[in-house]
């Protein structure tokens, strides 16, 4: 070949390519046309398609999408053509077609070239992107025109909130330029300028130009919201934007209780309307974010049930916005009232929905009630003051506690005439319909009263009425006793009780809980099946077995006053939820003997609390009793039964209480011990509740935190203690407490004692104790000896003592050694042990022989031992009784006893009595006891001091003038004497004139000591004469002149009289 | 370390010896009779409240029963010693033998407190003693009782759980069951009804007539009560009563010196027998010192109360005018005090004899029990009166025929009684 025929090749191929690519991009232009319709694409794409083939003068091009067909006019099929399908998202929709009129030559496929195939491709290619193209631009189109709708839509609710409530459209924008800050659009950050000037000009912040910054005009505002929401349509969806509108706009419905909460200056009667407008507009979608919800609660129960962090981090956890509606329907607070209802009511109402949320998990829990109850704000005391003209009471607190008491009656006599404001009477009157006549209780509801740690048990007044009668009667009936537990705020003992533990200067405000007393009618009495109180923590185990966490419940039949009360002729029955079976009465006559033998009760026709004999009520109610069979048991001669159903004469019949039934055939224990756990659990202290039971429902009456005595707070054990620096220790059945400054130990040799053996001997031991026990510095000393004391049975098992004769101890401690095979079980059940808890006696037992326990017997044995000096006619027992002496016999050291029960941990080491003692605990106590004792003991010794200067021992025969006992050792009570011990020189006569003239001081005194205390004391003097025949005997009380171990302290005598002489 | 603790079987031991020497016993009966002829010792298993087991130490001992299957209560102590049993047991022997009645002496116990113990661990401790000994007690064997920290409650469970064993009815198994489930009518009366009969016989000794007496009486429970109503039944007049006061802890003697009347000092009494201080003064009483009861110028000195209440320390006070101290409660004189009172004119009637009442009727009880048919009131307080007088009258004569007070003369009789059945039986 040649050359140009070479390059002619070349150019005609170029040529073609130039013409297939020229028909591409018209097809190209063409569907890409906007202005064409479909029809005219096509039609122009069918003449574009032909100058692109080789042979274009015989080329035929053909186009059928769908029911289309689009060719030019004479067209007509051949059997020379090429085809390529149209696909729109693989699917065929139509085919590209091109035929040649008259044969060719063969080329790569028929007549028709490779490039031509892949032209064709292309073009059908193109074809179908367009449809898809046009697919999609149908859905986008849709799309569009829905989001230009939604778009109207927010505008729409913006322009009418514009016209309609312009200042919601301010807050609702406020809220957008808050939305998209968060939401990190950087634009919105401009527009938080429009909301604060501060935000115009950082420079502006810091400069100081005395001048206020300018407000925004409203106007301004609502151009702002436009921008504002502009900014927002570019950012957010329209869906976005008008949901956030719809949940702003619903918030701000509750924006009222908001401000109210918040406020602090609001009174109760506008957070009352606004609890019950929320309660209204809930029902038609009110939206609370949960913050704002949870924010709600909190303010509610700061405002109305309490203000203590630690409470309000339980309550609102279970007490929500729409029990305060139910609740304020039933509060009467004072106008313009800020108060609240106070510690009782607070604490019974979050119990309770503790238990009701509680009731879920454990259905025990379900159907506990409280009984109707009506409320009055703490602050109603001061508005009853303010109304009669009563607020110098207020400053009683500060008065001399002497002149407190003296004017407590006439306080209560003041406000008992005293007159409530007219809505408090309305309240009172709208709470007594509500009740209708049954009997009522009145309690006392002050805001100390739910401080973790101040119980105040039985500090203040709760009082029964029988709210029977005209209407008047009762009204008056009621504020009669709102008036008496207003007055009991001013009574001695609570404050007292307040300066004590520094709460004098709290603001004290006295709510009141009027409650339906829980009960049934019998006969002309009312009262409960059964009530009383129940403990979480058990401090009175009476059985080795049971745990701290098994709990207690002190049941009465009756009103549960007696169960709160210690009684000191009656007995309630004792349960350990945890260990039911553990009981402390088990013999037949202990079962008996220390069964409850009283009730108290409502009598409805005199209208009086009363007690009376349960054999009485019984004789007249019979089978009436309510819930009889679960009370009382049949009491045959040796035996204990069941009531039964008939046949039972309860004339004759024997009946005692056990609550056998109760406790054997109901779920009651478990019930009160699931309670008193869930409760727990959920405050997270120990809890004490008050129940009561009408014999179909169980009522929670009370919860509060369980009160421990001031002493038994779990004392710090020192770690850095070697055990040769301690006495003993103990590590079983610890209790909490510190036995500070122990001088004396009565210590019972256990091993000499079992060697005792006559009858006789071994009485005369526990006589010699109690003897030793009004000689010693009361509650300075300590006993220790084998087994159990004062126990009924056999003396063999321990010291036979009564109660008297120890009373004065600080401290019991039952030493249980092995015996042979065996380690003797101390007794706990003992209601001898009862007796040393309620007296406050602290008790611990030893068991020398465990590992790991100190017990140095060397100590008790190898101290010298003052027996024979306190005692003289006791010396022959010095093997089995050893008194030590602490001091004496440690250089000045004492004993102290420390006791941890979280510990189980119980130590005695000695230590001197000074400032730089190492022990916290020791510290702690030393500083309250100086505090509180430090005001008796002085006072009585300078009446002592001033006695002794002005009696004239001439004209009576005085030589000495001692004093000794616990005003000598600085102990001393409010309810203490003074011990005086004279010595006598003189005739008869002197002597007689002496007793008359001290007569006249101890009444005086007597009276005084009232004034300061409290307590009636008959003589404040005990005064005991001696002779120098006495003296010489050492018989009495001479033994303490000059004794070897707390000898009396002389007194100078008749120096005032002197003095007067001088003149 | 050695200990020396009070022995109380060593202090039986002593008491026997003094008795056998009196009664000049060969070697052979002294050692037959110094110690029990049967002792069991087992372990108790308990399955505790909580799910754990506990094993309890539980005894029975039969220290006699030539006389008849051996009788004494079951004991639930915490300090109980073997030795303690021992004592009991031999003192059982003397005591059914004094009475006259064909049984043995036996004790028994568990070393628990039930102080510590539920209910049903009780029932399972019973229960669980009754299996370790069925098949060397019942009925013709070895008889229980209650005793200290038992009841009637505690003897039914001991009897459901033997008669289940044993495959049978066996109400003579055990004694102190309530009537109607075995039980015996008439038991409250026994001691104090059984106390006075052996005062009326002491009176007729003295050739006095009951009704020219007055008496005082220490305590006002069930012994003191049936002893007062016996013994005004008779003719007497009781002028004064001690009694506890629970509420203040201690005794109060009540005094009417023309006669207490029982129905009004039942009428403010508690279950107890406490007497309601205010109200016996309202009804015309004196209240006196509670140890007041001891210094009254009467004929008979009724101790119903404790033990331990007549002791060296008011011996002395006893006035010269009493002839008779009767027993009714158990060991009311210490022996320091039976040697001052031994000084004085008058007649002691050991609580052994005087308040034996309460073993027979347990006898009884168990007779009833054995043939199933029980007896009515009035028929067993017959029986008892016919037993007492006899058991008096043994231990009068013996004491007269011997120059023997009563005390030693009842336990010298006791012994000889015992000694001469195992003699009879050959065993010696």
């Amino acid at each position: 070949m040649g050359k140009d025929n070479y390059v002619k090749k070349v150019i005609d191929d170029l040529k073609e390519r130039a013409k297939e690519l020229k028909c591409l991009y018209k097809v190209q232009e063409l569907l890409h046309s906007k202005d064409l319709s479909q029809d005219d694409t096509f039609q122009g794409i069918i003449d574009a398609i032909a100058p692109g083939w080789q042979y274009s003068e015989i080329c035929q091009p053909r186009i059928i999408i769908r029911d289309k067909e689009y060719h030019s006019d004479d067209f007509e099929e051949s059997k020379w053509s090429l085809s390529s399908d149209i696909l729109v998202q693989d699917e065929k929709i139509g085919i590209v077609s091109v035929y040649y009129m008259n044969e060719r030559p063969l080329a790569d496929e028929g007549p028709f070239l490779k490039e031509e195939r892949k032209l064709i491709d292309s073009i059908a290619e193109q074809i179908g992107s367009y449809f898809f193209h046009e697919r999609l631009k149908l859905v986008f189109e849709k799309e569009t025109r829905f989001q230009k709708e939604q778009k109207s839509e927010w505008g729409v609710v913006l322009e009418m909130l514009k016209r309609t409530d312009p200042k919601l459209l301010v807050r609702i924008s406020r809220k957008m330029v808050n939305y998209l800050g968060w939401s990190g659009i950087k634009e919105a950050e401009g527009l938080f300028e429009h909301f604060s000037p501060i935000y115009k000009d950082k420079e502006e912040l810091f400069k100081d130009d005395n001048k206020p910054y300018q407000r925004i005009p409203e106007t301004d505002l609502l151009g702002i919201s436009e921008e504002i929401f502009e900014v927002a349509g570019k950012y957010l969806s329209s869906k976005d934007i008008l949901d956030n509108i719809h949940k702003w706009m619903k918030q701000d419905r509750s924006g009222f209780l908001s401000n109210v909460l918040e406020n602090t200056g609001s009174s109760l009667i506008e957070i009352s309307g606004a609890i019950e407008r929320f309660h209204h507009l809930a029902p038609q979608g009110l939206e609370l974010s949960t913050p704002r919800e949870k924010n709600f609660r909190v303010a509610l129960i700061r405002r109305i049930l309490s203000d203590q962090p630690g409470f309000i981090h339980i309550a609102k956890k279970f007490v929500g916005i729409e029990d305060f509606n139910k609740l304020i329907q039933q509060v009467i607070f004072p106008v313009g009232s800020h108060g609240k209802l106070g510690g009782k009511s607070a604490g019974l109402i979050v119990s309770k929905k503790i238990l009701e949320k509680s009731a879920a998990r454990e259905p025990l829990l379900d159907k506990i009630k409280t009984p109707k109850t009506w409320y009055l704000t703490s602050d109603g005391i001061l508005s009853f003051m303010v109304h009669n003209n009563l607020e110098d009471i207020l400053e009683q607190k500060y008065k001399d506690i002497g002149q407190v008491r003296k004017e407590y009656p006439y306080v209560i006599h003041v406000f008992k005439n005293s007159s409530f404001a007219p809505e408090i009477v309305k309240g009172l009157s709208l709470a007594l319909d509500d009740f209708g006549e049954v009997p009522l209780i009145v309690r006392s509801s002050s805001l100390l009263e739910d401080r973790l740690g101040t119980a105040f048990a039985g500090k203040y007044k709760s009082l029964f009425i029988a709210n029977k009668g005209s209407k008047k009667d009762r009204i008056l009936e009621l504020m009669d006793a709102i008036s008496e537990v207003y007055a009991s705020t001013f009574g001695p003992d609570p404050i007292e009780y307040r300066t004590e533990r520094g709460l004098l200067d709290y603001h004290e405000e006295m709510g009141i809980l009027i409650q339906e007393v829980v009960g049934t009618k019998v006969g002309k009495y009312f009262f409960p099946a059964f009530a009383g109180v129940a403990f979480s923590r058990n401090e009175f185990r009476w059985s080795s077995r049971l745990k701290q966490q098994d709990g207690l419940i002190r049941m009465v039949p009756g009103l549960g006053t007696r169960a709160v009360d210690r009684l000191s002729n009656d007995y309630p029955i004792l349960i350990a939820p945890g260990q039911p079976g553990l009981r402390v009465n088990v013999t037949l006559d202990e079962i008996v003997r220390y069964s409850p033998k009283s009730v108290d009760v409502i009598n409805l026709e005199s209208g009086s609390f009363e007690t009376i004999k349960i054999d009485d009520v019984l004789k007249e109610a019979g089978r009436d009793f309510p819930s009889l069979s679960l009370v009382l048991s049949l009491l045959t001669e040796d035996h204990i039964q069941p009531t039964r159903k008939l046949g039972m004469d309860f004339k004759k019949d024997n009946f005692v209480v056990t609550f056998d039934g109760l406790i054997n055939q109901t779920d009651f224990v478990s019930k009160i011990h699931a309670i008193l756990n869930v409760l727990e659990r959920e405050y997270d202290y120990p809890v004490d509740i008050e129940f009561a039971h009408d014999g179909k429902d169980l009522y929670l009456l009370q919860c509060r935190s369980q009160s421990h005595q001031e002493e038994s707070n779990p004392a710090i054990i020192p770690s850095n203690l070697s055990p040769d620096e301690m006495i003993f220790t103990g590590s079983k059945y610890i209790s909490n407490g510190i036995i500070p400054n122990i001088s004396h130990i009565v210590y019972v040799d256990p091993q000499k004692y079992s060697e005792l053996s006559d009858y006789d001997d071994l009485k005369v031991i526990g006589k010699a104790v109690g003897r030793l026990n009004m000689i010693l510095p009361k509650r300075q000393f300590i006993l220790m000896g084998p087994g159990r004391w004062g126990s009924r049975g056999d003396i063999k098992l321990g010291v036979s003592v009564s109660y008297s004769e120890i009373n004065n101890t600080s401290m019991l401690i039952e030493i249980a050694r092995k015996q042979k095979e065996y380690v003797p079980e101390l007794s706990f059940g003992t209601h001898f042990f009862l007796d040393l808890v309620e007296a406050n006696i602290r008790y611990l037992p030893l068991y020398p022989d465990d590992h790991n326990t100190v017990f140095d017997e060397e100590f008790f044995l190898g101290s010298n031992n003052v027996l024979g000096d306190l005692l003289p006619d006791m010396k022959y027992m010095s093997d089995v009784i050893r008194v030590i002496d602490v001091p004496n016999t440690t250089g000045g050291k004492l004993l102290h006893v420390l006791m941890n029960a979280d510990d189980r941990k119980a130590i005695a080491h000695l230590a001197p009595l000074s400032e730089s003692e190492e022990s916290e605990g020791i510290v702690k106590m030393k500083v309250k006891e100086s505090k509180r004792n430090d005001i008796h003991w002085r006072w009585r010794l300078r009446i002592a001091e001033n006695i002794a200067a002005k009696l004239d021992p001439s004209r009576f025969g005085v030589v000495g003038f001692y004093i000794f006992g616990s005003t000598k050792n600085a102990t001393a009570g409010p309810g203490s004497d003074i011990d005086l011990l004279i010595h006598l020189r003189g005739s008869k006569d002197q002597e007689k004139d002496l007793r008359t003239w001290l007569e006249g001081w101890s009444q005086s005194l007597s009276q005084t000591n009232y004034f300061r205390t409290g307590f009636k004391l008959d003589c404040l003097l005990d005064v005991h004469f001696v002779t120098d025949e006495d003296i010489e005997k050492r018989t009495s009380y001479a033994v303490k002149i000059g004794a070897i171990t707390d000898a009396a302290r002389p007194l100078p005598v008749g120096t005032e009289i002197k003095k007067k002489d001088c003149w | 370390m050695e200990t020396k603790s009070y022995n109380p079987f060593l202090t039986a031991q002593q008491q026997f010896d003094h008795a056998a020497d009196l009664l000049e016993l060969d070697e052979t009966t002294r050692e037959l009779l110094r110690t029990p002829m049967r002792e069991y010792h087992f372990n108790i298993p308990v399955r505790m409240d909580n799910g754990t087991k506990k094993i309890f130490r539980g005894f029975r001992i039969q220290h006699n029963d030539a006389r008849g299957p051996a009788k004494g209560g079951v004991r639930f102590h915490p300090l109980e010693t073997i030795d303690t049993v021992r004592a009991l047991s031999m003192w059982m022997t003397w005591k059914t033998a004094v009475a006259d009645i064909p049984l043995g002496g036996g004790k028994g116990g568990v070393i628990c407190d039930p102080h510590h113990l539920s209910s049903s661990e009780q029932e399972q401790l019973c229960r669980g003693w009754v299996r370790q000994v069925a098949r060397n007690v019942g009925p013709n064997l070895d008889i229980p009782a209650p005793d200290v920290m038992t009841n009637a409650q505690h003897m039914l469970w001991m009897l459901d759980e033997y008669e289940t064993i044993m495959g049978g009815h066996y109400p003579g198994f055990i004694t102190g069951k309530p009537v109607g489930l075995g039980g015996s009518l008439g038991r409250k009366e026994a001691t104090g009804y059984g106390t006075m009969i052996t005062v009326r016989e002491a009176l007729n000794e003295l050739d006095v007539s009951c009704a020219n007496t007055i008496a005082s009486i220490q305590g006002f429970g069930n012994v003191a009560r049936y002893a007062i109503e016996l013994y005004q039944k008779m003719g007497g007049k009781v002028i004064c009563v001690s009694s506890w006061d629970n509420e203040e802890q201690k005794s109060y003697s009540f005094r009417k010196k023309d006669g207490i009347k029982l129905e009004e000092l039942n009428s403010i009494r508690d279950v107890f027998g406490g007497i309601e201080k205010s109200k016996a003064q309202d009804l015309g009483y004196e209240v006196l010192k509670g140890e007041e009861w001891l210094e009254q110028e009467v004929d008979i000195l009724v101790p119903a109360a404790l033990e331990n209440q007549i002791t060296l320390d008011n011996a002395e006070n006893v006035h010269k005018r009493v002839k008779i101290i009767a027993e009714g409660a158990n060991g009311p004189t210490t022996p320091d005090a039976d040697k001052i009172l031994d000084k004085k004119d008058l007649m002691i009637i050991p609580d052994f004899l005087a308040n034996a009442g309460g073993v027979i009727c347990s006898y009884f009880e168990q007779v009833q029990s054995n043939m199933n048919y029980f007896w009515e009131k009035d028929e067993v307080l017959g029986k008892l009166d016919v037993r007492m007088t006899s058991a008096y009258a043994a231990v009068s004569d013996f004491a007269h025929s011997n120059q023997l007070n009563m005390r030693d003369a009842a336990y010298v009789i006791s012994i000889d009684k015992v000694a001469m059945a195992c003699h009879d039986r050959g065993w010696v």
